[in-house]
């Protein structure tokens, strides 16, 4: 059966087409979201993995080595079934810091770029041979399809034939779809949803030829089992090969390939999301290599059943045709088509990335900046067109001599080698870049040696100066070579790793990368001030424009503004823009892009911990964390809330004055919440915290008392205690005084000091009245005996002038007599007991103050209004009330005007009465509010007052347990007039009475 | 927080024997297919796992 040659052109063309098709309608979204973001289509898409090799090549490994075929399979399985473990933390990092391709990830972690170099110079070599299998296959079987009239492959060594010119469109078509849907910049969901398609073809052709092989050639699984029983030699062919040590070495190059091959790196890694969100993929994608697994067998046995004259890699197809199925031979043909277009578009995909980045971008500058896209893009797209010629190329010397096994065989062990510098990266903090270079470089020269020019020239020994003089090489020894190249290249890495030393940078990535990665994220200071500068840095090396989108790109990403000036969030932008322009241009030109115009300053800070940092991560990791570390989470929480909830004002700082923590007490204190401050510099404050805090923290005390500062144009006194955190992370280096981290608690005393001013005060008043009583004693007496002398003095002369000076002289010591009283009074009040109050009425002891004022002619003259009202009486002593009356009303009218009114009014309620009395003068000056009650305070005339009147009517009042306000001025509307509020307890009885008897009464 | 040590060097014991482990799944008294029973059994268990653990 054959095809003409246009028909399966036309196939393959409308196949390819097909795939076009479905990459372009994701890509503008004309599939529902539902399907292209489904968990499915990232698993399939991961089907990739499965190129013509796994179509074709599988059916040869599994006639070779029976079940060990099986490892092809089990092998990648066993790695996904324990993705969470085994790939989960590369791809972490992947996500992370930008990593897309195997060479950028040994970069990162290496902090090497000669290792970028020779990575991907090693997989280049290494790939192409699968690239190689990948067209072999499809001029192979499309030369069966057409050509020959049996199935056969044509003979070696033709030379430029009809089948490489349609392998070399084939290659053609394949590049100019990569180079549409592969080369821009964002995620490639067209190429995901076209992959998924793709694997989804293949397994369906796979399981239908499978079913062809049992129901079509063996009429069922009965007439399979049958067939076996007759043919034993074919089910001692599964158990056989599998006992010598080859496929063990099998398992190992298969198990390796997951991670390393560059194409399923490429999509499980870089592109897809399927590894982080979801583990699904643990058993899915087994499923997905049990579907492309089980038919394995069946086609084997099937093309030994029918004879089909095709070596064993071309059984998928040849027994389709010998069973005379056209559709079923079709259906082989495009499920192995599809097989190498996947891996074929992916290989390349992930192969230029490494190339551009790793061999181009670093030595080429680009030339316009202000395009540095579109530059990027076509670099792409050229380099993606030359591998596919490398490709052909390959594919054209090797002219058919190797078998598919052979070639992905090659192409296997020397991803292999890859295998001791990716454990590294997680689990061996100490593998340094010096090993992975001595390490790798061996293994492949090995591999070189022993595979690849024995592939490509046919040599089978070279000579060596040992043993006895010559070595085997070539492809049928590639166990040995394996276990020799992997050794040798592990051997060397962890020698080498072990005696070199580790840069600091290195280190540091190292810790980064490793499994405990947040053991001390070292916290860097960068020279940068505010995230506008980072575009007027970057605009030298990216152009303005392209500067400022990535810019802005990394703000939108990490929620920060343009104004952004804490140093803690500059530097996760600084590793924000590093990561995103890794995505462009690759880690080592991202890396010297940054470290050439945003450097870290290697500071004397340099070893502080990035407590921000950890915090975050830890938070962003908290449901990874399981076990002692989720239990030490809660531990770190509790303590966390702790300090947050600490009903004390707490901050801590790192020894370059970054704010590392700012409790809820602090942000309430300083009314600066924790998200303004966190991470910025303490010189970042507004004031008065800045400089209280910066000269504190930088002071030699440990404690500082009772600090005045003036808030909302209020005094108030805090106190301050700071203590050095001298922590793990901190005795890396010997830490000096003042090199620490500090802990600085902040203590409001205003409240304490207001209290403790209230009491000094009132303790002074109270010497003042002792003195006062003191004096008035002493001076008491002589100034009685001088008015009886003097009163004498009267009777004695009848000297008008001697009379004068005696009336004089009566007149100034009836003056000194009534200061001294209110001396004596003032001293004494606060002596009465409550017990001994009686039922006042306020309104009468007013009547009885006004009756006394209205004597002293010589005064101001003013009207009295007393409307208090009848009822209000309160338990005191009426005489002291009285004094509160006339020193209240004799102010009052010194203060008013004359012919001016002062009023007399009261109010009640439940239990007090409150009284007032208002004048219509010039007011108290605001000055003098808080000092006007004090005794001898006055703003009278000298000679005028003494200044005990209202210092005496406050006395009073506060041994009555009323209480006193000074509202001035009174009316706010003429901003003049001073008024006194009295606040009373009511007589309860009387009120009781009153009610009783509805008539005023003499109360008890 | 996820080093994993131990778990890496459970699986190159089982690397190492599963030599035997191979040679019992692979018993030519057994079924031809009896491999992939298992390779089934392990998905099986590897999905009872993955439903089990609460969505994170």
């Amino acid at each position: 059966m054959t095809f003409e040659l246009t028909h399966v052109a036309l196939i393959g063309l409308g196949y390819l087409l097909l795939i076009f098709g479905i990459a372009t309608i994701t890509e503008r979204d004309w599939l529902p979201r539902s399907i292209t973001e489904h968990p499915v289509t990232y698993i399939l898409s991961l089907g990739i993995f499965a190129s013509a090799w796994a179509f074709y090549g599988v059916i040869d490994l599994a006639f070779q080595f029976g079940y060990g075929a099986l490892a092809y399979y089990l092998g990648t399985g066993a790695l996904f079934l324990f993705a969470p473990v085994a790939l989960g933390p590369i791809t972490e990092l992947a996500r992370r810091h930008q990593v897309h391709s195997l060479a950028d990830l040994l970069v990162f972690r290496y902090h090497s770029h000669g290792i970028g170099a020779l990575t991907s110079l090693c997989m280049l070599l290494g790939i192409l041979p699968l690239m190689a299998l990948q067209i072999q296959a499809i001029a192979d079987t499309m030369h069966i399809l057409t050509v020959s009239r049996d199935p056969a492959i044509p003979l070696v060594g033709t030379g430029l034939t009809f089948k490489d010119l349609m392998a070399l469109t084939y290659c053609g078509i394949l590049a100019l779809f990569t180079v549409l849907f592969g080369s821009n910049r964002e995620r490639h969901r067209g190429l995901i949803t076209a992959m998924a398609f793709e694997s989804l073809l293949k397994v369906f052709a796979l399981c239908a030829i499978g079913l062809l092989a049992v129901y079509g050639v063996f009429d069922g699984f009965s007439g399979l089992d049958e067939w076996l029983e007759r043919n034993p030699e074919n089910l001692a062919l599964l158990h056989s090969p599998i006992r010598d040590g080859a496929s063990h070495t099998l398992l190992l190059v298969f198990v390796a390939t997951a991670v390393t091959m560059p194409h399923i790196f490429h999509m499980g890694v870089a592109e897809n999301p399927i590894l982080r969100n979801t583990r699904t993929v643990t058993w899915a994608f087994p499923l997905f290599l049990l579907f492309l697994a089980l038919p394995i067998f069946p086609i084997l046995w099937a093309g030994f059943e029918l004879s089909v004259p095709l070596p064993a890699q071309y059984f998928t197809l040849g027994v389709p045709i010998l069973a005379e199925s056209p559709s079923l031979t079709i259906l082989a043909f495009i499920g192995g088509l599809s097989a190498s277009t996947g891996a074929m578009v992916v290989i390349t995909l992930a192969l230029s990335t490494m190339v551009m980045n790793h061999w181009l971008l670093p030595f080429l500058r680009l030339r316009r900046r202000q395009d540095i896209y579109s530059q990027l893009v076509w670099l792409r797209r050229i380099v993606i067109a030359a591998l596919f010629l490398g490709g052909y190329l390959f594919y054209w010397m090797l002219d058919n001599r190797q078998s598919l096994f052979h070639l992905a065989l090659v192409a296997f062990i020397e991803t292999l080698q890859f295998v001791p510098g990716i454990f590294a990266i997680v689990f061996w903090t100490r593998g340094n870049r010096r090993g992975v270079i001595a390490g790798l470089t061996v293994g492949t020269l090995v591999w070189f040696i022993g595979l690849l020019i024995p592939m490509l020239t046919g040599l089978e020994h070279i000579n060596v100066p040992f043993g006895d003089g010559s070595l085997s090489v070539g492809i049928s020894h590639w166990s040995e070579i394996t276990v020799i190249s992997l050794g040798l290249n592990t051997l060397i890495f962890i020698g080498v790793s072990l005696l070199t030393r580790q840069t600091e940078e290195e280190a540091y990535s190292a810790e980064l990368c490793a499994a405990d990665e947040l053991s001390h994220p070292v916290r860097q200071a960068l020279d940068v001030h505010s995230a506008a500068e980072f575009k007027t840095r970057l605009a030298k090396p990216l152009g303005k424009v392209t500067a400022s989108r990535e810019v802005d790109l990394a703000l939108r990403q990490l929620g920060l503004g343009i104004s952004e000036r804490r140093p803690y969030a500059l530097r996760r932008l600084r590793d924000q823009l590093e990561a995103n322009l890794s995505g462009l241009m690759g880690i080592h030109v991202a890396g010297e892009i940054m470290d050439n115009h945003l450097p870290y300053k290697l500071a004397e800070a340099r070893d502080t911990v990035d407590i921000n940092l950890i915090e975050n991560r830890l938070s962003q990791y908290r449901s990874h964390l399981t076990g002692l570390s989720a239990e030490l989470n809660n531990l770190r929480l509790y303590h966390r809330k702790t300090l947050q909830e600490l009903p004390m004002a707490v901050c801590s700082l790192g020894r370059d004055k970054e704010i590392l923590m700012w409790n809820r007490a602090m942000a309430k204190l300083t009314g600066i919440e924790a998200d303004d401050v966190l991470g910025s510099h303490l010189d970042d404050l507004v004031q008065p915290w800045c400089d209280l805090l910066v000269n504190f923290s930088g002071g030699d005390d440990a404690h500082l008392y009772r600090h005045e500062i003036t808030l909302n144009k209020r005094p108030h006194w805090i106190s301050l205690h700071k203590a050095a955190i001298k922590g793990p992370a901190n005795h890396r280096r010997g830490s000096t005084i003042g090199q620490d981290d500090q802990v600085i608690l902040l203590e409001d005393v205003t409240e304490t000091q207001l209290l403790e001013q209230e009491l000094i005060h009132s303790e002074r008043l109270a010497s003042v009245g002792r003195l006062a009583a003191g004096v008035a004693h002493e001076i008491g007496n002589p100034i009685t005996g001088i008015a009886c002398l003097c009163q004498n003095l009267r009777y004695e002369s009848d000297n008008p002038e001697v009379l004068e000076t005696a009336e004089q002289i009566l007149s100034q010591t009836d003056r000194v007599t009534r200061i001294v009283q209110s001396l004596v009074s003032y001293s004494h009040s606060g002596h009465n007991k409550k017990s001994a109050f009686e039922a006042v009425r306020l309104r009468e002891c007013a009547q009885e103050a006004i009756a006394l004022l209205s004597l002293q002619k010589d005064k101001n003259p003013v009207t009295f209004s007393n409307d208090i009202a009848e009822n209000a009486i309160v338990a005191g002593d009426q005489q002291q009330m009285i004094q509160v009356f006339i020193n209240l009303l004799s102010n009052a009218r010194d203060a008013s005007d004359p012919e001016g009114r002062v009023m007399l009014e009261s109010f009640e309620d439940e239990d007090n009465i409150t009284l007032t009395v208002t004048d219509e003068g010039e007011g108290i000056d605001p000055d003098y509010l808080d000092q006007i009650l004090e005794p001898f305070f006055t703003t009278k005339d000298p000679g005028e007052g003494t200044g005990l009147g209202l210092a005496m009517v406050y006395s009073i009042v506060d041994d009555h347990g009323g209480t006193l306000d000074i509202i001035s001025p009174a009316n706010p509307s003429t901003e003049r007039g001073a008024q006194i509020v009295i606040k009373l307890p009511r007589h309860l009885d009387s009120v009781l009475s009153h009610i009783a008897t509805d008539a005023p009464e003499k109360a008890d | 927080m996820n080093n994993q040590r131990l778990v890496i060097l459970l699986l190159l014991i089982a690397y190492i024997f599963s030599p035997t482990l191979f040679t019992w799944i692979v018993n030519p008294e057994g079924a031809w297919y009896r491999p992939y029973i298992m390779w089934v059994l392990v998905i099986g268990i590897a999905y009872a796992v993955q439903a089990r653990k609460k969505p994170s």
